[in-house]
């Protein structure tokens, strides 16, 4: 792409771009680290499970792997304790680009700790966050879901939802 | 091994289908909660703020803010005010950015005063 | 919970009072004001007292964060909570403590070691005896100038502990090799400090502080329904034991009493969560010995529980079912005679089917062996005791509602290996199932017991201060606290509350089972074990990082 080229495109065209280069890359074949910094370890569970029959995310073409060297996606839980600063930031640095980094759970979103002289009350100051899954734990289909935006392969939905309710209540 | 492979081939496949199919297991988890608009008052929407335990809800003049990423579904606001709230039954809440998660609900037009400075609820 | 103020000397006699309470079916709890001179004396008679167990230790006071400024602080009291197993009760020791030492109490009872270290670090006191104290709770960036440490429970340590380990001698060479605290996928971040020779495992120390949370610390100031989310969610595989022992103990302090239906609703959310809990270790002991296909088949099951649990109970890993005064949710019963079943079938299916690979058994039997000497001294609870031949099991030994009216069968083993405590978590799931049957029937269901004397955003105080059930009105320290403890899939779990007179929390001390038990995993890992057992005892153990790092 030229200079010109990307000089008369919109900020969404470029976004659509970017959006079809990562499904390009990461949509048929991902590889995922964890990162627990300072979770309750419901999280975990969770992750654990999507490798589990009920929800196979090999089928998807989803990989766990234990080496950052060989990971696309950095998924984070937990509500970034400050002593786990020099750890997370050493393994989001050891991951080759292009590279993901998903936020999970709602601790890692900013809920259950605010932030103090002990955590960070969430991820999004210390590493960049490309997707957030809210859930206290995420089930894994809400993992699955928000694996699937990341890479681009299911369109995002929250954006477009309200909370308020219509009509009579039940 | 053969004991395993033939336990399994009786069991048959329990793979979720998600997402070609929706999944019915989803119906049971908890989810965060939608509001009706017209029974939110002033004073309720800092009730529901301060039952809140994940600072979740917040109230900005004329609308409760809130934040979908911070909720852990655990149910208070609900409980606080059935009238007000109830399961939205929304799972897929991934999102690309952290402003899609804010959701500003309007209150009550004319909702009244606001509650009075409390204590905090029950022991 | 009757207080009372003696010195070491009335100990025997209110030891015998405990067993008298005990028949009446009361929750006896005995407080004893010990002062600090006659505390070594006290901790002597008490360990050599028969079915006494040092259950925990912990210090409260010396002043929020005070720094090093020790004379703005008020007196420290420390506090040591003995499981009278025997005798059917708990004995709390408070000893208000002068100064910065007290006596060393882990030379007499070493299960207190680990306390020490914490105590330490969050107090500033130290026991007697010059024994160097390892970091074990704050991470080291707490160790900087006042000001910009975290804050404490109390006041800092003069000096900051040591990152020391016990130094080994090997003959030969040994090399040590740092892992973590990223791990493998998917399991928490953890410190292991392997030392080795090759293949063999020398030794192993744990660093167990990136995760620390301040938990205790951002209780202070809350009420306990507040506090409760933040319990919950302290340990998320270990909700609903640790949230019961911290609502009993608010409840003992605000003298509220659940009513029967619902102590049977939290005990059918704790044995399911010790059936999901075991059906995870089975799961994780597979995935350690490279049995894909028995992972497979232990995840089905454990799967299935957690659906169970969601429709029973609304959310999959039973967050919001305890609440202070009773149960928020109650178990949709019919939906779970229908569904578990056919869960806990699953479950046993792999078991069978596990119990008959030999492939697999060798791995499990003589792995791992934590003997009896070992369990009692390092004071562990829960499966990894009951399989060294420790049968304690705060259901039976303390029973509360509604377990006194339905005492399960203790599950115990004498081997201590990997493969006893397998058998010992089969055992109990069979247990929990029948137990979730019984507890059914006699009908389990939410429901709270309000607390007397409430306005809402009041300034009354919260809850009168009743006495306990025919003993004496409360005398002495502690005036409105209260113990709390519960059985959870790792254990006991003990919460102990301090309340202020608005009903808020002063001190909240949470001891999840966890605490307890890591410090006998380095024991397990060291008798005899090559690198690749390390990931199959920490599958027995089945213990978690949060519950300890909190």
């Amino acid at each position: 792409m030229t200079d010109q080229r990307a000089a008369s495109r919109s900020v969404p065209e470029t976004a659509a771009e970017l959006r079809r280069a990562v499904t390009r890359q990461f949509g048929r074949s991902l590889h995922i680290r964890t990162l627990d910094t300072g979770s309750c370890a419901a999280c975990e569970q969770e992750i654990r499970l999507l490798a589990a029959p009920h929800y196979d995310l090999h089928r998807l073409g989803f990989f766990f792997t234990p080496a950052p060297r060989h990971a696309d996606l950095l998924m984070v839980t937990g509500p970034m304790v400050r002593a786990f600063d020099i750890a997370a930031r050493k393994t989001y640095e050891a991951m080759p680009g292009p590279k993901l980094v998903v936020a999970t759970g709602a601790c890692a979103l900013g809920g259950v700790y605010q932030p103090d002289a002990f955590t960070h009350g969430g991820v999004g100051e210390t590493l960049p966050v490309d997707v957030w899954i809210p859930g206290c734990p995420p089930s894994p289909l809400a993992l699955l879901q928000g694996l699937l935006v990341a890479v681009g392969r299911l369109a995002e939905k929250v954006q477009d939802l309200s909370f308020i309710q219509n009509g009579t209540p039940r | 091994m053969t004991l395993w492979f033939l336990r399994g081939l009786r069991r048959g496949v329990v793979t979720t289908r998600y997402p070609a199919r929706p999944d019915a297991s989803a119906a049971a988890l908890p989810t965060p909660p939608a509001f009706r608009p017209e029974a939110l008052t002033r004073a309720l929407a800092d009730r529901l703020a301060a039952a809140c335990p994940s600072r979740a809800l917040a109230r900005d003049g004329d609308a409760l803010v809130f934040d979908v990423g911070a909720c852990t579904a655990c149910g208070r606001c609900l409980a606080e005010a059935p009238g007000a709230a109830t399961s939205s039954g929304e799972f897929e809440l991934a999102a690309t950015l952290p402003a899609h998660l804010v959701k500003r609900i309007p209150l009550l037009a004319g909702g009244g005063a606001a509650a009075p400075a409390t204590e905090g609820g029950s022991p | 919970m009757t207080a009372v103020r003696a010195g070491a000397a009335a100990l025997p006699g209110l030891l015998s009072q405990l067993g008298r309470d005990a028949a009446d079916d009361a929750r006896p709890v005995i407080t004893v004001a010990v002062p600090a001179a006659s505390l070594e004396d006290a901790v002597r008679r008490l360990a050599a007292h028969p079915g006494a167990r040092l259950a925990d230790v912990f210090a409260a006071g010396g002043g929020p964060a005070a720094g090093r400024d020790a004379a703005a602080a008020g007196p420290v009291v420390l506090r040591l909570v003995w499981g009278l197993d025997a005798d059917r009760g708990y004995l709390i020791t408070e000893s208000e403590i002068e100064g910065e030492r007290y006596p060393a109490l882990s030379d007499i009872a070493p299960a207190a070691f680990y306390e020490e270290c914490e105590i330490y670090e969050q107090f500033g006191i130290r026991p007697g005896g010059g024994k160097p104290l390892n970091r074990v709770a704050l991470p080291p960036q707490a160790a900087t100038t006042p000001g910009q440490a975290p804050p404490r429970l109390g006041r800092a340590p003069v000096e900051p502990p040591g990152d020391v380990h016990a130094l080994h001698h090997v003959g030969g060479h040994a090399f040590e090799f740092p892992f973590g605290p990223v791990r493998q996928v998917g399991v928490e971040s953890l410190y292991y400090g392997l030392v080795t020779s090759g293949e063999e495992v020398v030794d192993l120390y744990l660093f167990t502080w990136h995760k620390h949370r301040g938990v205790e610390w951002r209780l202070q100031g809350r009420t306990p329904r507040e506090a409760l989310f933040q319990v919950e969610r302290t340990e998320g595989l270990g909700a609903v034991g640790n949230a019961w022992a911290f609502a009993v103990a608010a409840e003992a302090a605000l003298g509220l009493e659940p009513p029967a239906p619902a102590a049977r609703a939290r005990a059918v959310a704790l044995e399911l969560e010790r059936l999901y809990n075991h059906a995870a270790a089975t799961a994780a002991l597979c995935q350690s010995t490279g049995l894909v296909i028995g992972q497979a088949a232990a995840e089905i099951a454990l799967e299935r529980l957690l659906r169970v649990n969601a429709a029973a109970f609304g959310h999959r890993y039973l967050f919001g079912v305890v609440d202070i005064g009773g149960a928020a949710a109650g178990p949709d019963a019919a939906v779970l005679r229908r569904d578990l079943p056919g869960a806990y079938g699953e479950l046993c299916r792999a078991a069978d089917a596990l119990l008959a690979t030999n492939s697999f058994l060798d791995r499990l039997e003589a792995t791992g062996i934590l003997t009896q000497e070992a369990a009692r001294r390092l004071g562990l609870v829960g499966p990894v005791a009951r399989a060294s031949g420790v049968a304690t099991d705060t259901r039976v030994d303390h029973p509360g509602p509604p377990y006194a009216g339905l005492p399960p069968a203790v599950a115990a083993a004498t081997a201590g290996d990997v493969l006893a405590r397998f058998r010992v978590m089969l055992a109990e799931s069979a247990e929990s199932v029948r137990l979730i049957g019984d507890l059914l029937d006699a009908g389990a269901g939410p429901g709270r017991a309000e607390p007397v004397g409430t306005e809402p955003g009041g300034s009354q105080p919260r809850g009168e201060t009743r006495e306990a059930r025919g003993g004496p009105a409360r005398a002495g320290m502690a005036a409105r606290s209260g113990l709390g403890w519960a059985e959870s899939s790792r254990g006991e779990a003990l919460a102990w509350v301090a309340l202020d007179d608005t009903g808020r929390i002063t001190r909240a001390r949470l001891r999840p089972a966890s605490v307890r038990n890591w410090r006998g995993f380095d024991d397990a890992c060291r008798s005899q074990n090559v690198f690749t057992d390390i990931p199959i005892i920490e599958a027995s153990f089945w213990l978690t990082v949060a519950g300890t790092s909190r």
